[in-house]
Formats: C-alpha cells, sequence, structure tokens
C-alpha cells in the first residue's frame, strides 16, 4: 500500500488524507454494510476484505478491455459506406497523409476528402499509428489508393490504436483520479474500485469510441489527468495536460473555462500568490509553443526544400482563409509568411466559424428551439452572438464560483456545469459532445456519497438520456445491439432504472424532494422506452421524415437541462456559499 | 483472514443469477465474432431436421457436415427449428450451404445463450445442495464453471452447445448427492447419452455408483435391491426407445451406428489434443534425430505427415504404431483403477472424483480425441476443486493447459484478445478465489508440487507469445506445425501432471 501511493506521487511526501466523512451523520462506513445495494456492488463483494488494489484492480482493467474489445467486434461508422464513409476512415486518412505527406501539408491536403481539422497532437497522434500501422501493411495507408479501405485486418489494427491509447491515457487517468478524489472524501478502497468499474463501462465512452469510432478518450483522459493534477496540487502539470487535451481535441474547450477559474482562483486564495501565476501562465504558453513547434519548423525546413503547402497553386499564394486583415501587413515573400500562413490555416480548420449554428439534430438548445421557431430565418450574426450571450450566462456561475472557491471537492461539479452549458448553448455542437459533461459528472462516483443513491440516481440518469440521444446516430450504422446491450448492462449493474428503483428515495432528502426526483426521473425513462417502441413500431408521416429524431432531442434537451441545473445546485450546495456552519469550517 | 471477517450467515454474493446476466451481456457483443464450421454444421442440421420425416435424417448427405449426433440432438434441432422458421426460412434450405445471413446469426448465437439456462439451473442446483459451510465454495466453484472459458471459447465463438448438455450433465451429477434423486439422475444421464454420445466416456462411473448405491444394497453388496434395479432399467431402456425406437423400427440402427462412431478417422485429431499421444508424438518426432544413431529404422513417408499437423492419418516415424484397440484398452484400465475404489466407498465426492478420472483416462487415452473434450474432465473436477487445498493444487495445471489448449481453435487476430485476456482473467480471478477458500488438508502436500506447478503456469506466458505472435514473425508460414506441437506438448504435460496428482489425491483421502 505503502508502496503504491508512493508510486502515485513520487516528490512528496505521503499527505495526510483529509478526513470530511465524520462530519456527515449520513455516511455510512461501508465496512459495515451488510448486503450490496446494487448488483455492481455485489460483483465486487468479493473484494471487500482484499488488502491491496493491486489485486483487483488488474481483473478491472482486463474486464474492461474485455468490453471494449468484444463491442468493437461489431462495425463502424461509415463502413460499407461509400462514396464518404465515416469518421473510421477520417482518422485513417489522417495516417494516411501525415505518413506521406511533408507536414507543411497536412492542413492543406484535398480538404475535400475528410481532410485534417483536429489540432496537432491529433495529427502527431495519426502519424505514429500511421508509422506502425504501415510496417505491418503499408497498403492500409498508401496516399490515394488506400481511400475507404475496408480491409478486416486494417479494422483491428485500428481498434487496437484506439485501445492502446486509452490504456496509456484515459485508463490510467482515471485510475489516479479516482483514488486522490475518493481519498479526498476518506472514501475507502472498496467503493472507490467499485466506481471505477463503472467508470470504465459508462455506455457512450465505449459505444462512440470503441465502436462507432474516435479517440475522444485520450482527449478526456489528457483531462482527467489535468483534473488529477489539480487533486494533487500540481498546478502546472494540470496546465500542460490541459493543454495536452485542447491540442488533442478543440472539443476540450468546453472545460477550459472551469480549467481557467480555477488555476486563476488557485492564484487568488486563500492568498495572491504571483509567482504561481506567472509560472502556470509561462508553462501553459510553452506547452502551446511546444505543441506547434513542429508545425512552425516543418514550414520552414519545407520552403527551404521547395515544398509549398498548396503544390496545386503552382507557387502563388491563397489568401488566407481568416484574419484577412493581416495580408495587408505581411509581405508573401517574407520567410515569416509560411509560418504564419500554416498557422491561421491551422486556426482556420481547427475552429470553423464560418459552419451555421448547429448541424445535425443534436439534443441543445438551438436544436430544440427549432422545432417550434424556425431559426434559419434569422440573421447568422445574430444567432452566433444570442449563442455566445447565452453560454458565457450558462458557464458564469460554477466558473464564478471555482474561482472564489477554488476547491479540490467542486471540480467535477464545476466541469460537468461548464460542459453543460456549453453543449446546450454554443454553437456546432455534435451529439457525441454529450461526451464531456458526462465524464466530469459520472466521475462523482468515486468521490462523497458518490455511491449513494442521490448521485448514482442523477448520474445514471445523465448517462442513459446521453447514451439514447446519440441512439440515431448509432442506427444509422446498424449498432443497436451493442447499443441495447452496453446501456442496459450498465444501468443494471448500477441498479437504475428500468430494472431497479434503488437508487431513488435517499436518506437525508425531504419527502417532497425523494418523490419528485423519482417522478421526474421515471417519467424520462418511460419516454425512453415509449420512444423506442415508437421508434421501432411506428413509420413517421412523410412531411415529418425527422419526427423521431426531433422527439428525441426535444426529450434530451430536458434531461440534459435538469442536469445542467442538477450539477449547478451541487456546486452551490457544496461550496457552502449558502452554506451553513459545518461547510465554512472545512474551507479553512 | 478472509474467512473469519464474513460469517457463513450472511448471502452469498454475487449471485449465479447476477454473473449470468453480465456473461450474457458479454456473450451478445460476441456475436459478430468468428464462428467456426460447426456453425454450418448446426445450421445444417436445423435444416435436415425440418424439411425431412426423421427416417431420412441420417441418410441425408447433400453437406459434408451430417447429422452424426445421436436422435436427441436431432430432435432438440428439430425443436429450435421450429422457432428458426420464424426468424428466417432462407437457413432451413438444405441447398443453402454455408447460409449465414444476419438473422442466421443472431438465432443461432440466441439458441446457445437460451439453451445455456439449463447449465445456469444446475449451478444453482449444485450451490443450494451444498452443506452450510462450504456454501462460498460451491457457489464460487459455481460460477467458476459458469464463466468458463471454455464455454465461451468454444460456444460462443467457435460454436457448438456444450452449455446445454453440460447443464444436462451437471444436473444429473447434482441429482446423484440425494438417494430420492438417484433414479433422476441416471435416467437424465441416459438422456444425455441420447445427445451426444461423448458422454459414454463418463458411463463407467454412473454405471459402478448406480450399481453400488441403487440396485445393491448400501448394507452388503449381495442383497440386490430388484425394485430399483427394475424401475432404473425400465426407465434406461424407456429414455433409449424414446430416442432410438422410431429409428430402430425402420431397421436403421446400423446406419446411426455408422454416423456416431467413425472408425476410419486417425489417432490425433486435426489438431493434437494434448493427451499423452501428443507427447508420444512429439517423442516420436524427437526420436528422428536420434534413432540413426542408435541405429533404428525410420520410415521416411511418416516424416512428412505429423509436421503439417493437419489431418489424416498419423504415422510414426520410428516408435509403433497406436491401434485403436490399444487406445480402448488403456483407457478402459486407467478408467477401472478409480473405479475400483468408488465401489468400496461410495460417496458422492468419490462419485465426482470418478467421472473427473474417468474423463481424464479417455482424454488422455482416447482414440482421435478433440482438445475440446477437456471440459470433460474440467467441468466435473470444478465441483470437487475445493473440497481443499490438496484437490486444488491437482486443478491448477490443469485449469491453465487444459484453458491453452483450447487456444488453436480460433486463430483468426480479433480473437486473439478475447481468448487470452479472457482465459487469463479467469485464470487470476478463480485461482486467487480457489487458493483462499479452499480448507487446509489433513495430509501433508506434495513435495515441491505447488512450486512445479507455478514454473509450468510462468512457461505459458512466453509460449503463447511465442506461437501467436514471434513465431510468425521469425518463420511466416513455414514450420506451422511447431507453435501447434508445442502447444499441444506442453498442455499435454500440464493434463498428465494433473492427472497424475488428482489421482493421488483421489487413493490417499
Amino acid at each position: 500500500m505503502a508502496a503504491a501511493s508512493a508510486m502515485s506521487s513520487p516528490h512528496k511526501p505521503r499527505r495526510k488524507t483529509k478526513k470530511t466523512a465524520h462530519f456527515d451523520a449520513n455516511v455510512k462506513p461501508e465496512a459495515l454494510v451488510r448486503s450490496p445495494s446494487f448488483p455492481l456492488e455485489a460483483l465486487l463483494w468479493p473484494a471487500r476484505t482484499s488488502l491491496s488494489q493491486w489485486e483487483t484492480l488488474p481483473l478491472i482493467l482486463m474486464a474492461a478491455g474485455l468490453f471494449r474489445w468484444a463491442a468493437g467486434l461489431w462495425g463502424y461508422s461509415g463502413q460499407d459506406k461509400p462514396p464518404m464513409f465515416g469518421d473510421y476512415e477520417a482518422q485513417r486518412h489522417w495516417m494516411e497523409i501525415t505518413t506521406h505527406l511533408p507536414i507543411s501539408q497536412w492542413y492543406f491536403h484535398d480538404l475535400q476528402w475528410w481532410g485534417l481539422d483536429y489540432p496537432p497532437l491529433t495529427a502527431y497522434h495519426s502519424w505514429l499509428c500511421g508509422r506502425i500501422g504501415s510496417l505491418i501493411d503499408p497498403s492500409w495507408f498508401a496516399l490515394y489508393t488506400s481511400r475507404g479501405s475496408d480491409d478486416p485486418t486494417l479494422k483491428i489494427f485500428m481498434r487496437a490504436t484506439v485501445i492502446v491509447s486509452e490504456y496509456l491515457i484515459y485508463i490510467p487517468a482515471v485510475v489516479i483520479f479516482t483514488r486522490r478524489y475518493s481519498r479526498l472524501f476518506g472514501v475507502a478502497q472498496w467503493p472507490a474500485s467499485i466506481a471505477l468499474v463503472a467508470i470504465f463501462l459508462q455506455p457512450s465512452t465505449i459505444l462512440i469510441d470503441h465502436v462507432h469510432f474516435q479517440y475522444n478518450t485520450v482527449m478526456l483522459g489528457f483531462v482527467v489527468a489535468s483534473m488529477s493534477s489539480m487533486l494533487a496540487g500540481r498546478y502546472m502539470w494540470a496546465s500542460i495536460f490541459f493543454v495536452g487535451a485542447l491540442g488533442f481535441k478543440q472539443m476540450a474547450l468546453y472545460y477550459a473555462p472551469a480549467v481557467f477559474a480555477f488555476l486563476l482562483g488557485t492564484c487568488i486564495s486563500p492568498r495572491i500568490n504571483l509567482a504561481r501565476f506567472f509560472g502556470i501562465a509561462a508553462v501553459t504558453v510553452a506547452s502551446f509553443a511546444i505543441l506547434v513547434l513542429p508545425f512552425v519548423l516543418g514550414s520552414i525546413y519545407d520552403t527551404s526544400r521547395g515544398i509549398v503547402s498548396r503544390p496545386d497553386l503552382g507557387g502563388a499564394h491563397a489568401p488566407l482563409p481568416i484574419f484577412t486583415f493581416l495580408s495587408q501587413y505581411l509581405d508573401t515573400s517574407a520567410a515569416y509568411y509560411p509560418v504564419v500562413e500554416q498557422i491561421v490555416q491551422m486556426i482556420h480548420r481547427v475552429f470553423p466559424f464560418a459552419r451555421g449554428l448547429f448541424e445535425d439534430k443534436v439534443a441543445n438548445f438551438w436544436c430544440a428551439v427549432n422545432v417550434v421557431v424556425k431559426l434559419r430565418g434569422y440573421p447568422a450574426e445574430l444567432l452566433q452572438k444570442a449563442s455566445l450571450l447565452a453560454t458565457l450566462a450558462a458557464i458564469f456561475p460554477p466558473c464564478a464560483i471555482l474561482l472564489v472557491k477554488p476547491r479540490k471537492e467542486l471540480l467535477p461539479y464545476a466541469f460537468a456545469t461548464t460542459a453543460w452549458g456549453f453543449f446546450l448553448f454554443s454553437y456546432q455542437v455534435h451529439e457525441k459532445s454529450v461526451l464531456l459533461p458526462l465524464l466530469p459528472m459520472t466521475l462523482l462516483l468515486a468521490g462523497k456519497q458518490g455511491l449513494g443513491k442521490e448521485v448514482r440516481s442523477w448520474v445514471g440518469f445523465a448517462n442513459t438520456i446521453g447514451a439514447w440521444t446519440m441512439f440515431p446516430l448509432l442506427q444509422r450504422v446498424g449498432l443497436k445491439v451493442p447499443f441495447v446491450v452496453l446501456t442496459s448492462l450498465w444501468e443494471y449493474l448500477l441498479g437504475l432504472p428500468p430494472f431497479s428503483t434503488s437508487a431513488y428515495f435517499p436518506k437525508g432528502q425531504t419527502a417532497a424532494v425523494q418523490w419528485a426526483t423519482l417522478l421526474i426521473h421515471s417519467l424520462f425513462y418511460l419516454a425512453m422506452t415509449v420512444w423506442h417502441i415508437a421508434e421501432q413500431t411506428i413509420t413517421p408521416p412523410p412531411d415529418k421524415p425527422d419526427l423521431w429524431v426531433v422527439a428525441n432531442v426535444g426529450v434530451g434537451f430536458i434531461g440534459f437541462s435538469l442536469c445542467y441545473l442538477w450539477c449547478l445546485w451541487k456546486l452551490v450546495q457544496e461550496s457552502g456559499l449558502i452554506g451553513t456552519n459545518k461547510n465554512k469550517v472545512k474551507t479553512k | 483472514m478472509h474467512r473469519t471477517t464474513t460469517g457463513a450467515m450472511s448471502e452469498t454474493y454475487p449471485t449465479i443469477a447476477q454473473c449470468a446476466i453480465v456473461a450474457t451481456a458479454f456473450k451478445i457483443l460476441l456475436f459478430p465474432a468468428y464462428k467456426s464450421t460447426d456453425f454450418e454444421v448446426h445450421r445444417n442440421w436445423l435444416a435436415i431436421t425440418n424439411s425431412l420425416p426423421p427416417w431420412e435424417w441420417y441418410y441425408e448427405k447433400t453437406s459434408e457436415w451430417t447429422l452424426d449426433y445421436p436422435p436427441f440432438f436431432a430432435y432438440f434441432e428439430w425443436l429450435m427449428s421450429q422457432i428458426a422458421k420464424l426468424v428466417d426460412p432462407a437457413m432451413l434450405r438444405i441447398s443453402n450451404l454455408g447460409y449465414d445471413s444476419w438473422e442466421t446469426i443472431y438465432f443461432q448465437r440466441t439458441t446457445v445463450i437460451v439453451t445455456e439456462l439449463v447449465l445456469v439451473y444446475a449451478l444453482q442446483r449444485f450451490a443450494e445442495s451444498a452443506h452450510a459451510l462450504d456454501k462460498r465454495a460451491a457457489q464460487a466453484a459455481a460460477i467458476s464453471v459458469l464463466l468458463s472459458p471454455g464455454l465461451i471459447i468454444i460456444d460462443h465463438i467457435h460454436f457448438q452447445y456444450n452449455g446445454a448438455m453440460y447443464g444436462l450433465l451437471l444436473l444429473s451429477l447434482v441429482l446423484a448427492r440425494q438417494r430420492s434423486t438417484l433414479l433422476a439422475s441416471g435416467l437424465a444421464f441416459a438422456a444425455l447419452l441420447c445427445m451426444k454420445h461423448i458422454y459414454l466416456y463418463l458411463a463407467p462411473a454412473y454405471f459402478v455408483f448406480l450399481l453400488r448405491v441403487y440396485c445393491l444394497s448400501p448394507k452388503s453388496i449381495f442383497r440386490i435391491q430388484v425394485a430399483n434395479c427394475v424401475k432404473l432399467g425400465t426407465g434406461i431402456l424407456a429414455v433409449f426407445a424414446t430416442a432410438f425406437g422410431p429409428f430402430a423400427l425402420k431397421g436403421q440402427i446400423p446406419q446411426i451406428l455408422s454416423r456416431l462412431f467413425p472408425f476410419s478417422r486417425g489417432l490425433c485429431h486435426a489438431y493434437w489434443a494434448p493427451n499423452v499421444w501428443a507427447l508420444y508424438s512429439l517423442l516420436d518426432r524427437l526420436m528422428i534425430f536420434v534413432a540413426p544413431r542408435l541405429g533404428l529404422p525410420v520410415k521416411t513417408e511418416a516424416i512428412n505427415s505429423v509436421t503439417r499437423g493437419l489431418v489424416g492419418d498419423t504415422a510414426f516415424a520410428v516408435l509403433p504404431e497406436i491401434t485403436p484397440r490399444l487406445c480402448f484398452a488403456l483407457t478402459l484400465l486407467f478408467q477401472g483403477i478409480p473405479l475400483l475404489k468408488l465401489f468400496n466407498r461410495p460417496n458422492w465426492d468419490a462419485f465426482i472424483g470418478a467421472v473427473t478420472l474417468c474423463g481424464y483416462a479417455s482424454f488422455l487415452f482416447g482414440w482421435h480425441v478433440h482438445e475440446k473434450a477437456i471440459l470433460l474432465v474440467l467441468i466435473p473436477f470444478s465441483l470437487i476443486a475445493l473440497k481443499d487445498r490438496r484437490h486444488v493444487s491437482a486443478f491448477r495445471p490443469l485449469a491453465v493447459s487444459g484453458h491453452v489448449s483450447l487456444f488453436p481453435l480460433l486463430f483468426t487476430p480479433a480473437e486473439f484478445p478475447i481468448k487470452t485476456v479472457y482465459t487469463i482473467f479467469w485464470l487470476v480471478l478463480f485461482l486467487m478465489v480457489f487458493d483462499r477458500l479452499a480448507p487446509a488438508s489433513q495430509r501433508p502436500r506434495f513435495f515441491l508440487f505447488d512450486r512445479l506447478t507455478i514454473i509450468y503456469i510462468a512457461v505459458s506466458i512466453p509460449l503463447i507469445v511465442y506461437c501467436s505472435l514471434l513465431h510468425q514473425m521469425m518463420f511466416g508460414k513455414r514450420y506451422e506445425f511447431l507453435p501447434l506441437m508445442f502447444m499441444s506438448s506442453y498442455s499435454a504435460v500440464g493434463v498428465v501432471v494433473s492427472w497424475v496428482g488428482f489421482m493421488f489425491v483421489y487413493f490417499t483421502s
């Protein structure tokens, strides 16, 4: 045990675990529990008395891996769907271009065919995977000829890259976060292990990354690593990891205000700490610089070799796609110009400002409102401003609380609330973005009373609706069975509806709240069940072909709004702002 | 430490049902996994039983996968085909060779999961039948069988219906635990024999046990309980008459027998089942290099046969040929030895031990043994493996070698992580649990046995890495027999060691 904790914090002496548990009359010491209250607890029942986490952890990791790999036996997005295929082809194509083209052309190459539109770290990751894959079979990533490849062995390789990337980043990050976060509240090791299994088996993550195909867990893993470093008080590491997350997938911006608020808050309270502030700022800037450095050096080197980013233009320079005002100050023949062009193009590709408010049907505010009021009639500028204002309004409360009270216990709540705010109100949201608010919310399972009824019922609620709003996406590519299996399994394991109502009527709540929660949640579970039956049996009328998707969006939006409000409410409650003396004592 | 903290009175968690639910989720995820020709075999049988009258079932040969299981299994297929009709009638056309629409896959994979409920039920009965003190151990053993990598690999990936049939076997074994259900136990076993005749290998143990405790008086072996004999005799006759009667009336018994017992097959199956003949073949291969120095004659035409590791008659280059008669005699001999003890001390534990040893003898010495038959040893052994630490010691090498020997069944890269990680998961979990739960034995442990087992287990890791990765990288498609030979020889050592160990335990406890 001592060895284990030494491994997780090599630089600092072992900190005393804060025992906040005994302040709370509702906390029951887990060792005295006589019978499991939900199936996952029962499955890990024999591990209750195990002395070391090193007995259960390998088994948990193997089980999580087995479910991921088995789910990966199913099809991927865009399989056998020419002409454009899908996300799988996008990722494979990036491996193709990064391994074959000079770095200065990565963001410029044939943008109509899944042009690279993720930040640099994804490009480097694609390059690495592509190099390894080319060792096995170069035809998988051959330039041009490999487009839309459906080689079954390639599928296995691609699935393996997802799982290996996840086991290198996301899984260790979550293991360490869970350990630190549960110790913060004096939660014992056994319930923390249960929370770990629940987090690993979160259906949406498996369905999107291992079945539908993407590498979200790499980004999410960096975010968890960042949160974990915040818990350990290593704020510079936190910013490095967060830059890693942003550098892998721009969607991590959903968390950025919360990260900023927390890090700034730690520099202000309990006393102003300028050294820390400048340290964090310097490290952040340096990490960004290192992140784009290969592109800067690459474009300089390529220019010196006579390689241009757009060989199709025959030496001429294309106008800058954005920041066009810069053109009057820049000299296109200067030595620095390729670098500027490169960076501007990268920003242009990564942040698609020019696109509309929303694309597909997403369960957020704009899409839901669009059902009632047709937003297409309004000018795009107005909508973008409205979206910006609404998002700012939604993320202001959590960030303000975190800034004023930068307490580690609050991190998952604040991250979740902020991410929900972005998901609900910002523009260009994708249904898969729901993974972002779901992650910190699910991490709550490892915290104070995390397996208790209140947290479990709300985390379960959010995850169920989250997975359900992705059903249309999964169904389109024939992934109904893994969807049903993975979501049902998770709900069963955590004792959630429709399998059990064991997560309702928590102690310490008034009867009105208990009943209201049960009623509201039941309505949603019922609505989802009815929706599934209706969607299977009734064909929508010809003038409303998207009826079921729209219904899904409407219900999903209301459900997610409730999740936002719950996270915000818990954040306010736990921050002690409206609090009792008890909470004030703790903040000292 | 572990046992003192939790009393025996609390209910044991996780329950069998909870494990079955989680396992079912995993098995459904495996639907698109690799499936062997056995999938087509069973589809063909669905088609035969559905579209032909029974008296043509055993003559139909459009597909090369003719019906070669006894009639109850054919009836079982006929029953399932009634539902298959509603799912996708195309799978029931005999001429539709190799048909595997998504509906067909969903349907056939689902039938495996659903019929496995027999096993779940039998395991539940087994856990309940244990004495209060042994309940936790019994439940752990039951769950280990339920989650067995053998069943995952053979049934849910490779494709077969072992879950249902081993379920029936376990039910029969559990029924034998109480005097009042002995008759039912015998009849259940008779029914099982009419489903799949491989269980004939276990029949001697049943014969001796039922003879001793049911047909003869418990007090004296010279007093025959006539009423019981009549009941058992007519019962078994009735079961066999139901199965074979309709075919006997048409005079088809010789045809059925020729399908059930194809004696023309070779000594070793397509792969080498890890039994003594695998070791014998290995020795023969090694002798090729040594024989010239010893002046022994080497049959040159035999050298190429085994090295390909493929189906066909195994020919030995140096060592004498093995005849089916010799296999049969050795099997009977090593089955007979434990049965003598069973006859003397006919209690349930000894009966399960004898069933296990019958399985061992037939697996180790049988003619044309398939590696899947290791379940005949593994599953009965699981029921008594937790009796004390000496039993666990004998079980350990079997658990490793038995499951590792199944790996060559799945050779596709997508299933490689499943078979290896799942097996390691199962071994780590249950060997750890078994170690904790098994009580100490009154007798001393065998000298060095456990340490050698640890070395044996450790060797498996580089071996698997070599056979599944390194060999291909080093030699490509050349020497394909080599990994198979290593695997089966390695596994054979484990099975033989565990057999010797268990024989010893059986005769000294």
